[in-house]
């Protein structure tokens, strides 16, 4: 994107035409910024959106409106956003939930994750930690499929509901494992954790900011963390590589916009961003969450959305889930 | 106790701090505003309000949202008692009760008897939670799937009773009830049911819709047809406060609903609606008075006012010894904090007990504070009624509209109150309650989850629900009360008592 700029700056025969673009890129933003959150408040997606509005909204020196528009698995908010338009004015908290995993869950989904959108930047990516029961006596991954191979139906997985990332998840071990499964879904993170705290399910797959206190506290034991290095803030969780499974997964957040947006307005968002993800006190916040700070181009981002589609897709079929 | 001393001392010490009473004075306040406007919920306000949190301290950022949430509460109760609005699931069984009142020109003393039971029930369970709160939530954490479900059954059983007429169409409303619930995405496998390929029925239809609708649009539709009765409210406001006759049959009410939604509301997910519920059945069993009920009798505002408070304190235990929110507003609490850099959980006791305790007590100078407010604003409250329907009636449909819309922020559901709203006014005409309806729109959905994720866990043995104790004991309660509505010649007492209740 800097490359264009100083090609435009370079060309000074070009003026003429580069001037209407430049002034649409000046009367940027031409009023508050709607950031249409595809979930409802209070979820991880939601407290992301709220931080990056209240520190972009500073820098931009216009209002950002955190709109919640939840419902068929992120896909309502997001379809707003793809169907807006491609102003500056309208801006999605996309994530793993609508950009990636829906789209193979959802047949009769009318926008395309990658062509629909403009990607602007990754602001958070967190890996998911699997837990179990302190009483369970399982201390890591071969114990989990030890105990899966000799309870009848296997093994009880508690996850946040069907078709999430977490559920894709335990699909894909249990057939990298060979080892059977009974998936027992919850309305949200927080009714499965109380369930394994409190033993009546084994094992659950959780994203690590919600994760995280229990580990700190000790009320549940983590077996493995889905990154594909340690994360720091857990350095004595092993990865599933290190445990001889070849998967890795990141939830992520970040923020895009209708396909078609005016590269000068995506540079500017993205710079904000980043400079917003890097304020001391959101590192401190972040790293609080278990979640690492974005670091990719939109070139980056927008073809790391179009790999997160192919790898979800047969993944999804492999689970059953299905909507429609 | 000694250690109890020093930590409710340690909590008052921060709670009385000028900064935080003004937050918690200025929460309640905000809250009971949004509370009276039908459909303008805490969730909505609580996430505009959140980015201003992100300034204070997080004790204070804390104590004015749990204000706000207590402050909604309330408010809700003042809508359902003079407007026939419930706004929040708890709130359903007060207007049974509460609007008859309100029609009997006993508004004033409907208000004062929610405020002042609410207050004690919510002292009550300020104790409790600072007592007991560990207790407690290893008792929460013994409930099972199976028990769940058979707490569930037991709660459908006896709400069938809720009905003022006929055992079957009160049966017949919980089963549509039920029915309405089971709208949306199922929960275990992801797939759609009954959303006729509608998008926005994904996600299940919005309890607002129904409840603003089948109470509220089909009230005002009723009243506009009945211009008669339309001078009933203005006449008859009578004595803002309590008479001594009224203070003395809702003491005994305010005391059950205060222990019912102590046990309870500790309860993650349904605990406040089902306590609400579970003491206004009580109250039309055990109360002296219960021959009143269904005219406007002060114990069923009473009773599941004064529980439904104590639920919503209790339920602030699994958020703060566990880390796990019980509903949306708890979860954007849980936001707040984690934006502050605490996580909420079993270690903030220890980490933070400043935080802490000082919640702990600022829940019972929040309800102090709703007292303060409300106790003088009942006469502006009762002053409502007697704004002319003309003015009075596109106002609550502008205010329903906007809250509606405001929840999901989707015209859909605005549409769909509508709907109800006609459903319900044609419900009414051949006297099907609306209230067992909401029961079974709330408890159908779970009691089918925990069902299911019992049988999963059991691998499809249905022995689960008779082998723990806890789940077999409710399901023996079922079995009575079922037993009593069908024996012929019990029925006949039943239909007698009903009889009696008019």
């Amino acid at each position: 994107m800097s490359g264009h700029l100083t090609r435009r700056a370079l060309a000074g025969g070009a003026a003429l035409l580069a001037t209407p673009r430049l002034a649409r890129a000046q009367a940027w933003p031409s009023g508050p910024i709607r950031l249409v959150v595809p979930f409802a408040p209070g979820g991880s997606t939601d407290l992301t959106a709220r931080l990056v509005a209240e520190g972009l909204g500073q820098r931009l020196g216009v209002p950002i409106i955190v709109e919640n528009r939840p419902g068929a698995g992120a896909t309502t908010g997001t379809q707003v956003v793809a169907d807006a338009a491609p102003d500056g004015q309208t801006l999605v908290m996309s994530n793993i939930a609508s950009h990636a995993i829906s789209p193979a869950l959802y047949p009769n989904l009318r926008y395309d994750p990658v062509t629909s959108f403009t990607h602007i930047a990754m602001v958070i990516t967190n890996p998911s930690a699997w837990v179990v029961n302190k009483d369970s006596g399982i201390k890591n991954l071969a114990d989990l499929v030890q105990a899966a191979k000799a309870r009848p139906g296997g093994l009880d997985m508690a996850t946040s509901g069907a078709g999430s990332s977490n559920h894709l998840m335990v699909v894909r071990f249990c057939e990298l494992a060979g080892i059977e499964h009974t998936h027992v879904p919850f309305r949200g993170a927080g009714p499965a954790m109380v369930a394994v705290i409190a033993g009546q399910v084994t094992m659950m797959s959780d994203s690590l900011p919600s994760a995280a206190s229990h580990i700190r506290a000790g009320t549940v034991r983590p077996i493995a963390m889905s990154s594909a290095e340690r994360h720091p803030g857990f350095p004595d969780v092993p990865t599933f590589r290190e445990q001889g499974f070849d998967l890795s997964s990141t939830s992520w957040f970040a923020l895009s916009g209708p396909a078609g947006m005016a590269p000068a307005v995506v540079e500017r968002l993205h710079r904000e961003v980043m400079a917003v993800i890097a304020t001391p006190t959101n590192q401190r916040r972040f790293a609080e969450m278990g979640g690492t700070p974005g670091d990719m181009t939109p070139a980056e981002f927008s073809a790391f959305v179009a790999s997160e589609v192919a790898r979800w897709a047969p993944v999804v079929r492999a689970s059953g889930a299905t909507v429609g | 106790m000694e250690t109890l001393l020093a930590n409710l001392a340690l909590g008052f010490s921060v709670a009385f701090s000028l900064e935080n009473l003004t937050f918690a004075l200025l929460g309640a306040f905000i809250g009971t505003a949004i509370g009276v406007l039908p459909g303008i919920g805490p969730v909505a306000t609580i996430s505009l309000l959140l980015p201003i949190t992100f300034g204070m301290s997080p004790t204070t950022a804390i104590i004015m949202l749990a204000g706000i949430y207590y402050g909604a509460q309330y408010g809700g109760s003042t809508t359902a008692i003079l407007l026939n609005l419930p706004g929040e699931v708890s709130s359903v069984v007060t207007v049974i009760e509460g609007y008859k009142m309100a029609r009997n020109g006993r508004a004033g003393a409907a208000l004062a008897t929610a405020a002042l039971g609410s207050f004690f029930a919510g002292s009550v369970a300020t104790v409790v939670v600072a007592a007991s709160g560990p207790l407690l939530t290893s008792i929460a954490l013994s409930f099972g799937p199976a028990d769940y479900f058979s707490l569930m059954f037991l709660g459908l059983i006896i709400s069938a009773v809720l009905a003022q007429g006929s055992i079957v169409k009160g049966i017949g409303m919980v089963v549509l009830g039920v029915g309405l619930g089971l709208v949306g995405t199922d929960v275990q496998t992801g797939q759609q049911r009954f959303t006729f390929g509608v998008p926005e029925l994904s996600d299940g239809v919005d309890f607002v819709a129904i409840a603003m609708g089948m109470f509220g649009i089909a009230e005002i539709i009723l009243n506009l047809e009945r211009p008669e009765s339309r001078n009933v409210l203005t006449n008859k406001v009578g004595s803002l406060y309590l008479t001594r006759e009224e203070f003395r049959r809702a003491v005994p009410s305010v005391l059950r609903g205060t222990l019912l939604g102590t046990v309870i509301g500790i309860l993650p997910g349904g605990g406040a609606s089902l306590s609400s519920f579970g003491s206004y059945m009580i109250e039309r069993k055990v109360s002296k008075y219960r021959h009143l009920f269904g005219t406007g009798a002060i114990e069923g505002v009473a009773g599941p006012e004064a529980a439904n408070n104590a639920a919503a304190q209790a339920s602030f235990i699994p958020l703060l010894t566990l880390g796990i929110p019980a509903n949306a507003v708890m979860a954007l609490m849980v936001g707040a904090l984690i934006i502050q850099g605490i996580q909420p959980g079993p270690r903030m006791v220890e980490a933070q007990p400043d935080l802490f305790w000082g919640l702990i007590c600022s829940m019972w100078v929040g309800n102090l504070m709703l007292l303060i407010i409300n106790l003088p604003m009942i006469g502006m409250w009762v002053k409502l009624l007697e704004v002319p329907y003309r003015h009075l009636y596109p106002a609550i449909m502008i205010f329903c509209a906007i809250g509606m819309y405001s929840i999901n922020n989707n015209v859909f559901d605005v549409y769909l109150m509508v709907l109800f709203g006609l459903f319900g006014y044609l419900c009414s005409k051949v006297k099907l309650e609306g209230a067992p309806l909401l029961i079974g729109f709330v408890l159908g959905p779970m009691m089918e989850e925990h069902l299911r994720r019992a049988m999963l866990l059991s691998r499809g043995d249905v022995m689960v629900f008779v082998e723990r104790p806890i789940s077999a004991s409710m399901l023996a309660i079922s079995a009575i009360a079922l037993l009593a509505m069908m024996l012929p010649n019990l029925r006949a007492g039943k239909e007698k008592a009903m009889a009696e209740g008019g």
